[in-house]
């Protein structure tokens, strides 16, 4: 027993560090979600530095609990969350495969398709919200434009005039609004996080059996029988590790929903709580515990669901 | 039925040619084993037959079709590879099932056909398990039950017993050749093996750098070798060859003695030579004789326990109807 007690000191620094970081926080946040903890009240100065003496109980988790807000930010949270995760995961599988061959140019392909990855959010949202999405500077505006002028010119051509004299004018989108914010949110993650998969289902890619594939053919296997069969349960990992990592990046998204409309409509649970920061510290933080739960829960659903439909 | 003829088949990688014009036919119900040196072109062949290469030009038959264009799935024929090639997500029972799945076959007749190849192969008590618990040759099996469900036209063996311990590759060896009795089906089988060739085949194709170098039954092969290569290339021990004085009186480049064809005296004899290694085996014993002049030893072999060892002078003779000569150019003199 002797000889493990030097490795066991040895290692004791790292373990009582990294249960500092991670309890100190934890165990603040669920002390001030259990008591009344504000920065600012005029009436009741006493509530203004934490103290056990505001002992309220559950008080605070009743109080978001009942709030509106609080369920649509839960609710923004998911959407946000499964959309993205589901077009990364789909985008990024048909991307892997369309790309894990020999072809000239690979190299630069492979550089290009990476490269959103490396942008900051904030500025990725910038880009994205002003530059593309806007209904009257960006892309989307220019495009939609455009075709409007396109099919203004044909009503008067000879022939098909009449058919596209019924076409009405089409309407830039604007992604600022209330109803089509998350959308901008979903988009502009989907372009950056992509990279991610792909590289990650790539490099899984490249370790799969050539010679299963050939047995596959001659088992009488399609290009579609051999990637349902073959390549998509070999991804079934690769594809748990992104869901995975993604969720728990994704339930924290702020920059973007800050960037797009300042929350205006689709608050996710961060923004949500960081409304409350601004003064009810005890509210927040019983949000905050509530955000631990539902990101577990959201892990563990997503984990099963992945493992159950690919591994057969 | 399951003739397989190749016409003229040629095989680039780039500008390598690694199969120059080749012609080749193996009858119906044929136990054919291709053999040959590493790298010789042995799986490339395979490889060409099943349709998963290629040809650069010449044509492949089966049954008198043509099917150098067909794809592999729709010539008839089932592989087994050396990697077992097995799906690694499925079970055995789904593994077995897959070629049939694929022909879209109704799942009550599937499952009838899995259990029977399962219970021929014995594999019915690991049906629900996933190749990864199973060892491997019980992999090997499932490789093989998923080959014959689909009762192809021929079966395509490329070296299937290679990755197993000695003792599992002489039972393996023996389910495959009773499996050949039982199905009639012809079989095509690569292995680098002397013993699998010579136990198995109805017939043996030597292989060198691509190029045929003979056809023909296991006993033809081994008591009458066409040139120097087959006869260096058959048998195990290696047959002797011998240039210089002893094949030149004899009219030849080369003399070739089986091991067993040459007789051991302590008195006289044409070659003197000195004993080096004596393996006992029990039923043989090798002696491995150094002769003066001769750069590789001759290995001879004498029934039963001989009373040799390290360093006796022995007189070597060989039985001169059992002699093989190849002249210059490597071919058999008669
Ligand atoms: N895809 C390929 N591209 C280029 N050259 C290849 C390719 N496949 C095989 N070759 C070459 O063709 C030759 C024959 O290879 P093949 O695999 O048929 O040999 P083999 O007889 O099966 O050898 P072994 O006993 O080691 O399996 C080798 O020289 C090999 O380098
Ligand atoms: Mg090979």
């Amino acid at each position: 027993m002797a000889n493990r007690t030097i490795p066991r000191l040895l290692q004791t620094p790292a373990v009582v560090l990294l249960l500092f970081w991670m309890l100190v926080p934890l165990s603040m946040t669920l002390f001030f979600s259990f008591i009344r903890y504000v920065l600012n009240n005029l009436r009741r100065p006493e509530w203004t530095s934490p103290s056990i003496e505001n002992w309220r109980g559950f008080g605070n988790y009743q109080y978001v609990w009942n709030q509106d807000s609080f369920w649509l930010a839960i609710q923004n949270s998911i959407l946000i969350v499964t959309s993205i995760l589901f077009l990364t995961v789909i985008l990024g599988v048909a991307i892997a495969v369309l790309i894990n061959r020999s072809f000239p140019g690979l190299g630069i392909v492979r550089v290009l398709l990476i490269s959103p990855f490396f942008v900051m959010p904030a500025v990725n949202a910038v880009l994205w919200i002003n530059m593309i999405l806007d209904p009257v500077l960006g892309l989307q505006g220019i495009a939609v434009n455009g075709i409007n002028e396109i099919i203004a010119g044909l009503r008067s051509a000879p022939v098909v005039g009449g058919f596209f004299s019924l076409w009405p004018e089409f309407e830039p989108i604007s992604f600022r609004a209330t109803q089509t914010s998350a959308y901008a949110v979903i988009m502009m993650v989907t372009w950056q996080w992509t990279p991610f998969a792909v590289l990650i289902f790539m490099t899984s890619l490249q370790s799969e059996d050539q010679q299963q594939k050939e047995a596959a053919t001659l088992d009488g296997a399609g290009r579609w029988n051999q990637f349902r069969f073959l390549t998509l349960p070999h991804l079934g990992r690769p594809i748990a590790i992104v869901v995975m990592i993604q969720a728990i990046f994704h339930l924290s998204l702020y920059a973007e929903i800050e960037i797009v409309s300042r929350g205006n409509g689709n608050k996710n649970l961060p923004y949500y709580i960081g409304e409350l920061v601004n003064n009810n510290i005890g509210a927040a933080s019983a949000t905050g515990i509530f955000a631990v739960i539902l990101a577990n829960i959201v892990a563990i659903f997503l984990l099963r669901m992945v493992g159950k439909t690919l591994m057969e | 039925m399951g003739r397989i003829v190749l016409e003229k088949v040629t095989k680039k990688f780039g500008e390598v040619e690694v199969i120059p014009p080749l012609d080749l036919t193996i009858e119906d119900g044929e136990f054919a084993v291709f053999v040959g040196p590493s790298g010789c072109g042995k799986s490339t062949l395979l490889r060409l037959i099943a349709g998963l290469e290629e040809v650069t030009s010449g044509e492949v038959k089966i049954d008198d079709a043509t099917v150098t264009e067909v794809p592999p799935s729709k010539r008839g024929l089932a592989m087994v590879f050396q990697s077992y090639a097995l799906y690694p997500h499925m079970t055995v029972r789904k593994n077995i099932a897959f070629p049939l799945r694929m022909e879209k076959m109704p799942q009550s007749e599937i499952d009838a056909k899995v259990d029977m190849a399962a219970k021929s192969l014995n594999l019915t008590d690991y049906l629900d398990r996933k190749p990864g618990q199973l060892s491997g040759g019980q992999r090997q099996r499932v490789a093989i039950g998923r080959a014959i469900v689909r009762q192809p036209e021929a079966f395509l063996f490329d070296e299937p017993l290679s990755n197993l311990d000695a003792a599992l590759r002489v039972g393996m060896r023996l389910e495959i050749s009773e499996l050949h009795q039982r199905l009639e089906t012809t079989m095509i089988y690569v292995t680098h093996d002397q013993v699998e060739a010579m136990t198995m085949a109805d017939k043996i194709v030597v292989l060198q750098a691509g190029v045929i170098e003979q056809v023909g039954s296991p006993l033809e092969l081994y008591e009458r070798p066409q040139n120097r290569f087959v006869a260096g290339f058959i048998g195990s021990p290696k047959m002797n060859l011998i240039e210089g004085e002893a094949a030149k009186k004899r009219g030849a480049q080369t003399m070739g003695m089986r091991p067993e064809h040459i007789a051991v005296s302590t008195e006289a004899g044409e070659f003197k030579g000195t004993v080096g290694v004596a393996e006992h085996l029990g039923s043989d014993t090798f002696l491995h004789v150094h002769i003066d002049g001769i750069e590789e030893h001759v290995t001879v072999r004498q029934r039963g326990n001989v009373n040799f060892k390290y360093g006796d002078t022995v007189y070597l003779t060989p039985e001169e109807a059992n002699v093989h000569k190849f002249g210059a150019d490597g071919l058999r003199i008669d």
